[in-house]
């Protein structure tokens, strides 16, 4: 459902609009930001991790890091950053999100997919011998 | 093999804008679809607010299961006018993958940093020669590279299921529920 048919619908059942992209930005770099709404909380943490899986693939194929290593470090960096950033820097109450896996679980799989994808573009084009 | 990388994530990026836009065309844009769906969320909102609060008597938890039966028939019925337009499209999908699997066929487009786990060795080195697992096929790629891009054009676009939906489940393949005596 597009941005403007949800607006249209939240209207005509009394529900309050949703947050723009400004307003939501602004709310992801504030710490100990109110979010009314979990859905747009839980979108932040999605395309924070996507940005992520993407940098972390770039950085792993620049390096190169390889192997099991590579994956596990993945996996640790990102379930760490993300844990940091909705426990110290937002400090939200987990229950009301289902608990810490159901937050940490938001995303995680696309931005692993991102991650490879990244990591063996770099890695193929910067280090692989032909 | 950059440009084949390249090649590779431009092909998946215009398969899932495809897709999207034909699931758009035959599903998303019904009245139906869009009637059934909003249903669907609504019940699914209304429903984990009522679970949220602990049902103490007997009529409250029929009154949930009543409407979960219901959310889990609007559901079913919810997939089934995807289905149709979802086979076809399925359909012209396969014969475009078999395509790009013959143009790629024995071409090693790039290569792993890692040596994947057996049983996905079965993907990542189809149809290619030799024993270095590290080569990299074209279907591998490709299903990776649609994992992600595909995921992300949805929310980008608006088009992913919401999360209250997701989570209440249900779909053509899940068994009715039996209505409390």
């Amino acid at each position: 459902m597009s941005n403007s048919v949800r607006k249209r619908n939240q209207e005509k059942s009394g529900d309050p609009p949703p947050p723009t992209f400004s307003e939501t930005l602004s709310r992801a770099f504030t710490s100990e930001a109110k979010w009314t709404d979990k859905d747009e909380f839980l979108d932040v943490i999605y395309w924070m991790r996507q940005i992520l899986g993407i940098l972390l693939g770039l950085i792993w194929g620049l390096l190169p890091l390889k192997g099991i290593v590579g994956l596990a470090l993945f996996f640790a960096v990102n379930i760490v950053i993300t844990y940091i950033y909705f426990t110290s820097y937002q400090k939200v109450d987990e229950e009301e999100y289902g608990g810490v896996s159901e937050i940490l679980k938001e995303g995680l799989m696309t931005s692993f997919s991102s991650f490879v994808v990244l990591w063996i573009l770099l890695y193929s084009s910067l280090h692989a011998e032909t | 093999m950059l440009a084949d990388c390249l090649l590779i994530i431009f092909i998946s990026i215009c398969t899932a804008l495809l897709g999207e836009g034909l699931t758009w065309l035959l599903v998303y844009r019904t009245e139906k679809y869009k009637k059934l769906k909003a249903e669907v969320e609504k019940q699914s909102k209304k429903l984990e607010k009522q679970k949220e609060v602990e049902a103490s008597d007997r009529s409250q938890k029929k009154k949930i299961e009543r409407q979960e039966e219901r959310l889990k028939n609007n559901n079913r019925d919810l997939s089934m006018v995807k289905m149709k337009s979802m086979f076809a499209i399925g359909f012209a999908f396969t014969s475009l993958l078999s395509m790009f699997n013959s143009i790629f066929d024995g071409r090693v487009v790039a290569k792993l940093p890692f040596v994947p786990i057996s049983f996905i060795q079965g993907i990542s080195h189809r149809n290619l020669a030799g024993e270095d697992y590290t080569d990299c096929s074209f279907i591998f790629l490709y299903i990776l590279c649609t994992m992600s891009i595909r995921q992300n054009i949805q929310k980008m676009l608006g088009l992913a299921p919401s999360r209250a939906a997701s989570k209440q489940g249900g779909g053509f393949f899940s068994p009715p529920t039996q209505m409390t005596k």
